[in-house]
């Protein structure tokens, strides 16, 4: 495995999980957000060696055994966060991890989670709102 | 997929601080040293770097984690998101903790580290002005010894520092806020989120209990090659009451130590003319944050003046829109 490969190559080309996307491909968008042992990273800009042996997660591992989304990616369907799509798995990710033991949030706390995905679609009002549905309905 | 890079480096990834050191006391000058990687990664992606060994030292467990006692110490693998969030840095480095918090968004503050910050020696480098207000020293390790260096004088240049090939930075220590003492960083950006610096301010006033400043620190990023103390400014705050003509004079002096550059993010001009408000502001919100120490030591909180204090913003937004300078 040469240095200059990523984690997101690893996924998308090797393990085929093209879930992730691969947007500005230098850290500023947020689009290839996964999580390494729990924390949000952004998958382009890590070299895949320097993860070996951590826990990575991706958002295909968000839906359940048989496929059923879970409680965030059904709150975005119903809020209207999801337009093109493309940066969805990025927000998920992210906000899975901030999520994570947590039972309520400001907006400004969620908008500031948030700092690190950009979209260009729906705006970030909705996501917001989806984020405050998923909590509600814990 | 990701370009191929030119040159193919090895990766060498260690797990012990000895082993790290050897491989930069051989081949030092062919060695690029990788952590969190959200620099070193894209400038190697983008062939800006060519480096022969990527040597990965974020295993390391001699550069974790912090201590707090006389001096503070700061673990070189320490990240943004440890920074920002730690309520011992947030006490005892306001400043520091506030500047790790606009560095960009949650995923780069997770895996960025302050070393990587610090030798990246970036102009716009966020954590060196409140390094700087912190009298911070930067600890240089090499297989044959252990140095120490003020962080003022490791920064020499754009992108340039003193670190030796053989050497490694291995952490930080740094002056912890003193009693009466109030500091803060206050950033300048045309959003809030994801931001390279169009100037960076870092403030460190000490008063007295009657309001005479008895020392003041203020450093700056953004206006120059590099990062930097402005040791003149400072001289007309020191001994005064913050009365409106030291503030001005220190506002200034300010302008005459900067020397900014035309970038894609605004012109010299605009930066020339954001100096002297800026620092007005973090002047003001060190003052606010001396009163409400004051009241909590004092008399718990029941000053109005307190309260405000309390109320402060943390963050600056544009005085006026870059690009409008006359």
């Amino acid at each position: 495995m040469p240095p200059h490969r990523t984690l997101l190559d690893v996924l998308r080309d090797d393990l085929r999980l093209t879930g992730t996307k691969r947007g500005c491909d230098e850290g500023e968008c947020g689009a290839c957000t996964v999580l390494v042992d729990g924390k949000a990273v952004d998958a382009c800009i890590l070299a895949a060696l320097s993860v070996n042996g951590a826990r990575v997660e991706t958002v295909e591992g968000l839906a359940g055994p048989n496929g059923e989304l879970g409680r965030l990616q059904r709150a975005f369907i119903e809020a209207g966060a999801v337009q093109c799509g493309f940066c969805t798995p990025g927000f998920l990710m992210t906000l899975t991890a901030f999520l994570r033991g947590r039972r309520s949030a400001t907006p400004d706390e969620i908008r500031e989670a948030i700092a690190g995905n950009i979209c260009r679609c729906t705006g970030y009002s909705q996501i917001v709102e989806a984020v405050q549905m998923a909590l509600a309905t814990r | 997929m990701t370009a191929i890079p030119v040159d193919v480096a090895d990766f060498v990834d260690t797990h012990e601080l000895a082993d790290a050191l050897r491989v930069l006391q051989e081949r030092g000058p062919d060695v690029t040293v990788l952590a969190g990687g959200t620099d070193v990664m894209v400038q190697y992606l983008r062939g800006d770097i060519r480096p022969r060994i990527l040597l990965h030292v974020r295993r390391l467990a001699e550069l974790k984690g912090m201590e707090f006692g006389a001096r503070t110490t700061i673990g070189a693998l320490t990240t943004h998101w440890e920074l920002a969030t730690d309520a011992r840095v947030l006490r005892a480095h306001p400043a520091l903790a506030e500047a790790a918090a606009t560095v960009g968004g949650r995923q780069t503050q997770n895996v960025g580290t302050i070393a990587g910050n610090v030798v990246n020696a970036s102009p716009a480098a966020d954590l060196l002005p409140a390094l700087m207000v912190g009298d911070a020293v930067v600890e240089l390790t090499s297989a044959v010894g252990r140095r120490r260096l003020s962080i003022s004088d490791f920064i020499v240049g754009r992108r340039s520092t003193l670190r030796r090939p053989d050497e490694l930075v291995t952490g930080f220590s740094l002056e912890p806020l003193p009693s009466m003492t109030a500091e803060t960083y206050l950033k300048l950006g045309r959003r809030r989120a994801m931001e390279v610096a169009i100037v960076g301010l870092a403030v460190r006033l000490a008063l007295t209990a009657d309001g005479r400043v008895t020392d003041a620190r203020i450093a700056v990023c953004s206006v120059g090659p590099r990062p930097f103390r402005a040791h003149q400014a400072e001289e007309p705050l020191i001994g005064s009451r913050l009365e409106e003509d030291a503030i001005r004079e220190a506002g200034e002096r300010l302008r005459q130590a900067a020397a900014p550059i035309d970038d894609l993010r605004a012109t010299a001009a605009y930066r020339w003319r954001v100096l002297p408000p800026l620092l007005e502001r973090a002047i003001s919100t060190c003052h606010e944050r001396w009163v409400a120490s004051q009241d909590i030591e004092v008399d718990h909180g029941t000053s109005t003046v307190g309260q405000r204090g309390r109320e402060r913003s943390r963050r600056a937004s544009a005085p006026d829109p870059p690009g409008r300078a006359p």
